[in-house]
C-alpha cells in the first residue's frame, strides 16, 4: 500500500525453458509461410479489408522471434491453437522474417533478446510506471505496432491480468484510461508499425551466413575460450554447427549443433558444448563479416557470456588478446588469437616480446615483457593488426563487478517447482588513465581479471537479518548460489532465504588490495516462466 | 483449434448438485440457545471450503464445500448471519451458502456467452437481505481480440436461488473493491474514491473524495486499497489510505510526513469521515474498529497494532508469527482474529495483544475474508 518512488526497474533472471527451440530449423520453406500461417491463423483472425491481403492484427504488429515465440505460446496456452512443433518453428521464422525488426530498432534492447536480464534499465516516462512496472522496458521497445494494436495491446493486458489496475501504482490513477488515452498514442509514435529502418532492411540484400567463423566468448567457470565455428547450410536460413577451441588455460572445448537465422541477421544457435547444452543469441553484421551476442546454458540462461563471431576470409586478423592486459615491468604471457596468423609479431610500443612459445594460424602464444607509458597497444601479426587490444598498465585501480545489480531466486531442495537461479558474477579491471585518478572517463580498461569473492549484507538492515548468513553463497568462481526456498524457522517470522546483499571482488597486487562491489538481491521464485523478461 | 475456450457453465451446474449431497455430510451440530446471539467466524480455504468456526472454542464446526475454483473467498454474510455469500471459481462466482447445514441455496454464475466477468471482492447484501450486490468487470473476447468493458453494479434477487441472473444492472467506475449496503438503501463503493450508488435508479454520490481529494500540493494523493473492509459488528466500512504531507513544494519524499488515514463509512446513514489517523510506521493490510470503542482500532499484516484515532497514535504493536491480511473482532471485543495468507487463524486479547490461541485449518486461505455472522436464536 505504500507509493515507492524510488522504484526502478530492476528485472531478474528467472528459470526458461524455451520449448521448441528457436536454434531448430524449420521444416517448412519460406515460400510455404504464408500459407502455413493463414492455414491456423484464419481460424481466429480474418482477412481485412479488400486489397490490404493481410490477416487482422497479425499484420499490424512485427516482433522479434521471441516475442513471436511468445505470441504463438499465448496462441497455444491460452486460446486453443493446436499444431506439430516443426510447424510451429516455421511460423515463427516466417513471421520474424516478414513482420519483424530491422537491426537498427532491435539495436537498444538486445541483451533481452540475449537473455542478460541483470541490469537496471534506463525507462523513459509514461513507460516506467505504466508499462516497466510489471515487465522489462525492452519488452515492449523490442515491438513496433500500429496505433490501433497498440490500444488493443491495452485491451490483452487488462483482459487477461485483470486486476492490473489494482496494483499499487496502479490503483492510484485511471489505469485504463491514461494506457489508451496516453501510453498507446505514445507507444505508436515512439515504435510505429511503419519505420524507414524496416523498409530499407527488407529491400536489402541479407548477409550469407555458411562458412567459417573465429569465436571468442567466456563461459562461466570456465573462462575466456577461442574456437572455430563452422556453419554449414542445411535448409533455408538453417545451419549445422560444428565448434572447437580452446579456452585460455589450454583445456579443450567441442561442440556440435545447428542454428537458424530469422529476419536476415538474427542468429539463433543450440548446442552440445562438452555436455552441456548451451544456446547462441547473435545478430549479423549487415556485412556477415562479424555476428555478436551472448552465449548461455539452455538450463539457466543466467549463466552466459559475451560471444564474438568474425567470419574467416582470405587475409590474416587479429580478433583478440588474452588476457588484453600486461603490467609495467612484468614479463607475462600473452595468446593472441585470429585468423591466418603468420609474420612478425609486434604487441606495440614498449612491449617486448621475448619468447614464441607457440603458434597456429589460429592462435600466437607470447612471453612478453611491457614497458612505456600506461595505455593501449596494437597487436599485429604480419599485416594483421589489432588495435587497442593489449592494454598496458602500471597498477590496478579500480575493480568493476558484472553484473552491477542482480537478481538471484531461491529455489531448489525446499521448492521443488522452481530451479534456483544463479548469478555468475566477473571482475573487470581498469588502470587510471593519464589524470592518475581512478573512476574517471579516462581509465583504461584492462579486462577480466582473478580475484578473490565474498558477500556482505547490503546494509545494517540486511546484517540484522542476517541476510550474508541465510541468503546464499558465492564460489571461487564467483558463482553466487542462491538458499534454498520455502520458509525457514531460523528466519524472523519463518521468512524465506531472501536477501539483499553486496558482493565484494578483492584484487591484491598492489601496495593495498582494491575492492569492488555489486548490489543483489536474493528474491523468491518467479513462477511465471517467459521467454523474454 | 478454437479461440476461445468455453465456459464452464454446464461443468459448474454439475458441481452444484455435488456440493449440495457434500452438504449431508456435516459432522458437527451448532447447540441454538434461545435470546442468544451467537457469532461464527467465517473463512474459505483452498481447495473450496467455507469453514464455519465457533469463536469461543476456537475450533472448526463445520466445512462446508464451495463450487468452482478457489478465488477469491471474499464473503458477505447475509443479516440474519445463516447464509455466507462466498466469491469462487477464480473471482467469477458467488455462492450463497447455509452456514449451518452447507446446502448451497444461491449461485451467480456471472460469465457467458462471450463475456467474462470477473468481481474483485465486490459482494454485499441488502440490510433488508433480499438483494445480493456485485461490482462486475466484464470482458468481451472475441476471436482475435479483447474488449474491455464498462464495469457494473448488478443487482441480484437472492429470493431468485440457483443459477439466478441479474435483475439491474448499472454503470459504475473502474477499480472498485469492496462494497457494502446501507440501511438507506445505497451501496457503497470502494475505488479510488468512495462512492455510494442507488441500486435502484443507479445514481451515484461521492461519499469521501480520495483520489480526487482537494487538498492542495502539499498533500499526495492518497493511495487507497481495500481487500477486507469487516466493519459489520459495528455497522461501518473502512477505506484505509496512505498519504503523505511535505514540508515544501520541493517533494522531499524522505523529509514529508506519511500518514495512514482512512474513509469510515456510518453504514446507518451513509455518511462518512475523512481523517489522517496515525504515523505511517509499518504495513496494516486491514482495519477493524473496537465495537466498545470506535476510537480505537487494530490493524493487521506483520504486526497486530491498536491506534487511537483522536490522539492519532499508535499505542501498542506487536509481531505476528507469519505475514497475515485479515483481521475481525468478537462481538464483545475481547479477541481478535487474524487470518487469511495462511492456513492459521491467530487469536489475540484485544487489551494486551498477547496470542491466546490459534485454529489451523486444512488449507490456505489466501486472499480469502474473515468475516463474522451472527445469528440470534
Amino acid at each position: 500500500m505504500i507509493h515507492d518512488y524510488s522504484i526502478r526497474t530492476i528485472f531478474g533472471a528467472g528459470a526458461l525453458v524455451l520449448a521448441g527451440a528457436l536454434a531448430a530449423p524449420p521444416v517448412a520453406g519460406a515460400a510455404d509461410g504464408e500459407a502455413l500461417l493463414r492455414s491456423y491463423c484464419l481460424t481466429c483472425h480474418t482477412e481485412q479489408g479488400a486489397g490490404s491481403g493481410g490477416l487482422s492484427r497479425i499484420n499490424e504488429m512485427r516482433k522479434s522471434p521471441e516475442g513471436w515465440h511468445m505470441t504463438m505460446n499465448r496462441m497455444q496456452n491460452m486460446h486453443g491453437l493446436t499444431m506439430p512443433p516443426e510447424d510451429k518453428r516455421a511460423v515463427i521464422k516466417h513471421l520474424a522474417d516478414t513482420r519483424g525488426l530491422a537491426p537498427a530498432e532491435a539495436e537498444p534492447w538486445r541483451y533481452l533478446l540475449e537473455q542478460d536480464t541483470n541490469r537496471v534499465e534506463d525507462v523513459a516516462e509514461p513507460y516506467a510506471e505504466m508499462c516497466a512496472r510489471c515487465h522489462s522496458g525492452a519488452r515492449f521497445a523490442l515491438q513496433r505496432r500500429s496505433a490501433g494494436e497498440w490500444a488493443l495491446l491495452v485491451h490483452t493486458h487488462m483482459g487477461q491480468n485483470p486486476t492490473l489496475e489494482l496494483h499499487a501504482l496502479s490503483r492510484d490513477r485511471p489505469w485504463m484510461q491514461l494506457a489508451l488515452d496516453e501510453t498507446a498514442p505514445a507507444l505508436a509514435a515512439d515504435f510505429p508499425l511503419d519505420s524507414a529502418e524496416w523498409r530499407a532492411w527488407q529491400a536489402a540484400v541479407k548477409p550469407e551466413l555458411a562458412g567459417s567463423w573465429r569465436l571468442v566468448g567466456h563461459v562461466p567457470g570456465k573462462g575466456e575460450f577461442d574456437a572455430r565455428m563452422t556453419a554449414e547450410g542445411s535448409a533455408a536460413d538453417g545451419y549445422t554447427l560444428r565448434v572447437d577451441g580452446r579456452y585460455l588455460d589450454g583445456s579443450r572445448l567441442s561442440g556440435r549443433g545447428s542454428a537458424t537465422v530469422y529476419t536476415g541477421y538474427e542468429w539463433r544457435g543450440t548446442l552440445e558444448l562438452d555436455g552441456v547444452p548451451m544456446r547462441q543469441v547473435m545478430a549479423a553484421a549487415a556485412d556477415g563479416a562479424e555476428m555478436q551476442g551472448r552465449m548461455f546454458r539452455r538450463d539457466a540462461r543466467e549463466l552466459g557470456g559475451e560471444l564474438r563471431a568474425v567470419r574467416e576470409g582470405a587475409t590474416g586478423q587479429v580478433i583478440a588478446a588474452l588476457p588484453g592486459h600486461l603490467r609495467r615491468g612484468e614479463t607475462g604471457i600473452v595468446t593472441i588469437v585470429g585468423s591466418r596468423l603468420a609474420g612478425n609479431v609486434s604487441l606495440g610500443a614498449g612491449v617486448r616480446v621475448l619468447e614464441v612459445l607457440s603458434r597456429d594460424a589460429d592462435r600466437v602464444v607470447v612471453r612478453a615483457r611491457a614497458d612505456g607509458a600506461n595505455g593501449l597497444r596494437e597487436v599485429r601479426v604480419g599485416t594483421a593488426r589489432g588495435a587497442g587490444m593489449l592494454a598496458v598498465y602500471d597498477r590496478i585501480a579500480r575493480v568493476e563487478v558484472l553484473p552491477h545489480n542482480a537478481v538471484a531466486r531461491v529455489g531448489g531442495p525446499g521448492d521443488a517447482q522452481m530451479e534456483k537461479v544463479r548469478v555468475a558474477y566477473r571482475a573487470v579491471a581498469y588502470a587510471a588513465g593519464p589524470d592518475g585518478e581512478a573512476g574517471t572517463d579516462d581509465d583504461i580498461r584492462l579486462g577480466p581479471v582473478p580475484v578473490s569473492w565474498s558477500i556482505e549484507p547490503a546494509d545494517d538492515d540486511a546484517a540484522e537479518a542476517d541476510d550474508h548468513v541465510f541468503a546464499g553463497s558465492i564460489d571461487a568462481d564467483g558463482l553466487f548460489t542462491p538458499g534454498d526456498a520455502g520458509p525457514n524457522p531460523k528466519r524472523s517470522m519463518s521468512g524465506g532465504n531472501t536477501g539483499r546483499l553486496a558482493v565484494v571482488a578483492t584484487v591484491a597486487g598492489g601496495a593495498e588490495p582494491v575492492e569492488g562491489r555489486a548490489s543483489l538481491l536474493v528474491a523468491a521464485p518467479d513462477f511465471v516462466r517467459r521467454v523474454l523478461d | 483449434m478454437s479461440s476461445i475456450k468455453p465456459h464452464r457453465t454446464a461443468a459448474l451446474a454439475g458441481l452444484l448438485g455435488a456440493a449440495v449431497l457434500a452438504a449431508g455430510c456435516a459432522t458437527k451440530t451448532m447447540a441454538p440457545t434461545a435470546g442468544v446471539t451467537d457469532e461464527y467466524l467465517l473463512t474459505v480455504t483452498r481447495p473450496g471450503q467455507l469453514q464455519v468456526m465457533d469463536m469461543q472454542a476456537h475450533a472448526i464446526l463445520r466445512s462446508c464445500d464451495i463450487p468452482g475454483k478457489f478465488g477469491s473467498g471474499s464473503i458477505a454474510p447475509s443479516p440474519d448471519g445463516r447464509t455466507a455469500f462466498v466469491l469462487s471459481n477464480m473471482w467469477e462466482d458467488v455462492y450463497g451458502i447455509d452456514i449451518e447445514t452447507c446446502e448451497v441455496v444461491f449461485s451467480a454464475i456471472q460469465s457467458g456467452g462471450d463475456i467474462r466477468v470477473k468481481t474483485f471482492q465486490s459482494v454485499a447484501v441488502s440490510v433488508d437481505g433480499r438483494e445480493l450486490y456485485t461490482v462486475q468487470n466484464p470482458v468481451r473476447h472475441l476471436p482475435d481480440r479483447l474488449e474491455v468493458l464498462q464495469p457494473q453494479l448488478a443487482v441480484y434477487n437472492i429470493a431468485d436461488g440457483l443459477n439466478a441472473q441479474p435483475a439491474r444492472t448499472f454503470p459504475v467506475n473502474r477499480r472498485i473493491t469492496k462494497i457494502a449496503a446501507t440501511a438507506t438503501g445505497e451501496v457503497i463503493l470502494g475505488g479510488a474514491d468512495v462512492e455510494a450508488i442507488d441500486p435502484r435508479t443507479g445514481a451515484t454520490r461521492v461519499v469521501t473524495a480520495l483520489a480526487n481529494w482537494d487538498r492542495g500540493p502539499l498533500w499526495l494523493p492518497p493511495d487507497a486499497f481495500a481487500m477486507h473492509s469487516q466493519g459489520e459488528h459495528v455497522n461501518e466500512y473502512i477505506m484505509p489510505y496512505v498519504t503523505a504531507r511535505f514540508e515544501s513544494e520541493e517533494w522531499d519524499f524522505d523529509a514529508a510526513e506519511w500518514w495512514w488515514g482512512f474513509s469510515r463509512v456510518d453504514l446507518a446513514t451513509g455518511r462518512a469521515e475523512q481523517m489522517e489517523i496515525f504515523p505511517l510506521e509499518f504495513i496494516i493490510f486491514t482495519m477493524v474498529s473496537d465495537p466498545n470503542d470506535r476510537n480505537i482500532l487494530y490493524g493487521a499484516f506483520n504486526t497486530v497494532s491498536r491506534h487511537d484515532v483522536a490522539k492519532k497514535e499508535t499505542l501498542a504493536v506487536e509481531p505476528l508469527d507469519h505475514t497475515y491480511y485479515a483481521i475481525n473482532i468478537s462481538g464483545d471485543g475481547s479477541k481478535l482474529f487474524i487470518g487469511g495468507a495462511g492456513n492459521d487463524i491467530s487469536i489475540h486479547d484485544s487489551a494486551s495483544l498477547a496470542k491466546i490461541g490459534s485454529i489451523q485449518l486444512p488449507g490456505d486461505m489466501s486472499t480469502a475474508d474473515l468475516r463474522v455472522a451472527r445469528i440470534r436464536r
